[in-house]
């Protein structure tokens, strides 16, 4: 329907469009208020070779996973339970509605009461952060699995088992993982958050670039998480065509 | 998320009471058994905070007896209605520029082909990683906090109402232009009430994420309202006091999402929403 042209020129045209009106504003407003792209570029290169950018992302990623496991392993199959058994769907549910609605910022100072600031208050609000959409979007995955599709595989009696392994779980892949994407953006949400809130890791180099009024080098540290978030999305939306290529996943709604 | 009243069931309950155990009949109406879920969560934490130290996690009758002392509660919600004007503010500049720039967007194939990678780039970065910025742009007061509501949930509408304008069926449209609709006429009375489902979703995705920009926003910038309550009371040790701020937030979440909920049942009797 459009020109493979058309296709390729007009996401390039609406980037060039972005960073033209900023560079334009970046100029007007001079470096203290918004670096223009093309020093940012300059910068970003300084901060690439400095290492410190990156140290602190490694180190804040992988503090990030071990809270984004935590909800995997746990929200998956409670999602799963929930959507399945009516029972555990009514003893659950009033939780993670009103978990999912609480706001993470919130509970960053009550968890600092429990916790302290370290590693572990870090991690349990990435995994508040996120575990309740894995749930969530699970579990919708989870009740939409057509009775007929358990019936037939009852009919060539197929044991509970086998259901789950042969029948529900395949259903349930692209839901899993429409849940994973979401909760990774909610999970760096939550990292930076508790990052920003205890000034430390990535989230203590952000607030330093910001008291120094030195945005080139703040817009660097926000393309990379960018550039960290979309990965994510990628690699998870890639593994999710290549597990259940029989999904369009983009027609998944959370 | 409210369910639905089931009046044959009450009926039956009701027809034979006590003939049943409590137990079974709680396990077929299952609003009793998620109403039993939550007690008994409250009634555990009751009796595990008597047994930790008590700053720890503080019972739920202390944090209940926060809200029942009138001094703190006036203070609270006087701090919850500053909250709520930077909320509306910030939430009602997200509706002003968000829905009509993602109807505008998502009608046009060009628009959407070309803003569609930018803003999904943009929307990929933490919110919160635009608080160095918005110190600098708007100091830490009023400014700052309608800021970053607005920042927290305008791309949530932007991406919603995009998705929900090139969702509607060409087809429809085709269909009033046939019946010689104007363009304009074909706006308010197809693409339009077709929309109502998506910005409904956009409402409550994004009442959910100014709520949480509300809070961010207070315990961020210069502390103050809810966030000035909290930071307080974490200087001492006054757990309850933070739980009860917490609480009240959550609570605040819970009624705007069913009263969007409520809302959109009436406007939209017509339309079956998926589950």
């Amino acid at each position: 329907m459009m020109p493979a042209l058309q296709r390729l020129a007009l996401p390039v045209l609406g980037f060039a469009v972005l960073l033209i009106a900023w560079e334009i504003a970046g100029r007007i407003a001079g470096p203290a208020l918004l670096a223009p792209p093309s020093s940012v570029a300059v910068e970003y290169v300084g901060l690439l070779r400095q290492g410190e950018m990156l140290r602190e992302l490694g180190v804040s990623l992988r503090q990030m996973a071990v809270g984004f496991i935590a909800a995997c392993v746990i929200g998956m199959p409670l999602g799963a339970v929930m959507g399945r058994s009516a029972v555990a769907d009514a003893i659950f549910r009033p939780w993670v509605s009103m978990f999912v609605v609480t706001s993470t910022a919130a509970l960053i100072p009550l968890f600092i009461l429990f916790l302290g600031t370290g590693l572990m208050l870090r991690v349990t609000i990435v995994f508040l952060a996120s575990v309740w959409y894995i749930t969530l979007t699970t579990y919708n995955g989870a009740r939409g699995i057509s009775p007929q599709q358990i019936a037939v595989a009852r009919s060539f009696s197929a044991s509970p088992l086998q259901i789950f392994w042969k029948v529900i779980l395949p259903a349930l892949y692209p839901y899993l993982l429409t849940g994973a994407r979401i909760g990774i953006v909610h999970a760096i949400r939550a990292m930076v958050l508790a990052e920003m809130f205890v000034i430390i890791g990535y989230g203590a180099l952000m607030h330093r670039s910001g008291l120094s009024l030195d945005t080139g080098q703040l817009l660097g540290l926000l393309i990379t998480l960018m550039i960290v978030s979309l990965f994510f999305n990628w690699v998870l939306g890639a593994a999710g065509r290549w597990l259940a290529p029989w999904y369009d996943l983009q027609r998944v709604t959370a | 998320m409210i369910s639905q009243s089931e009046p044959s069931n009450a009926a039956v309950s009701g027809a034979a009471p006590g003939a049943e155990p409590l137990l079974s009949r709680a396990f077929r109406d299952k609003r009793l058994l998620s109403i039993a879920s939550v007690l008994f969560v409250i009634a555990l934490w009751q009796w595990g905070a008597g047994h930790v130290s008590g700053f720890l996690l503080p019972p739920p009758a202390d944090v209940l007896d926060r809200f029942l002392d009138p001094k703190w509660l006036s203070r609270l919600m006087g701090a919850l209605g500053q909250s709520l004007v930077q909320l509306g503010l910030g939430f009602g500049l997200t509706l002003l520029v968000a829905v009509p720039l993602g109807v505008i967007i998502g009608r046009s194939v060009i628009l959407t082909r070309m803003f569609g990678p930018v803003i999904n780039a943009v929307y990929a970065i933490p919110p919160v990683a635009f608080v160095p910025f918005l110190i600098v742009w708007f100091g830490l007061f009023l400014e700052a906090r309608v800021a970053l509501v607005f920042l927290m949930s305008v791309f949530d509408v932007l991406v919603l109402m995009i998705a929900g304008a090139r969702d509607v069926r060409g087809s429809l449209v085709d269909v009033g232009r046939s019946f010689g609709a104007s363009h304009r006429q074909r706006l308010r009375l197809i693409v339009l009430p077709a929309l109502l489902p998506f910005f409904f979703a956009a409402l409550r995705v994004g009442s959910a994420r100014a709520i949480n920009g509300m809070i961010t926003a207070e315990l961020f910038f210069a502390a103050v309202n809810l966030g000035a309550i909290m930071k307080r009371a974490t200087q001492n040790f006054d757990s309850a006091t933070v739980l009860a701020v917490v609480i009240l937030v959550c609570v605040l979440g819970l009624i705007a999402q069913s009263a969007i909920t409520l809302l959109e049942r009436r406007v939209l009797h017509w339309h079956v929403r998926a589950a």
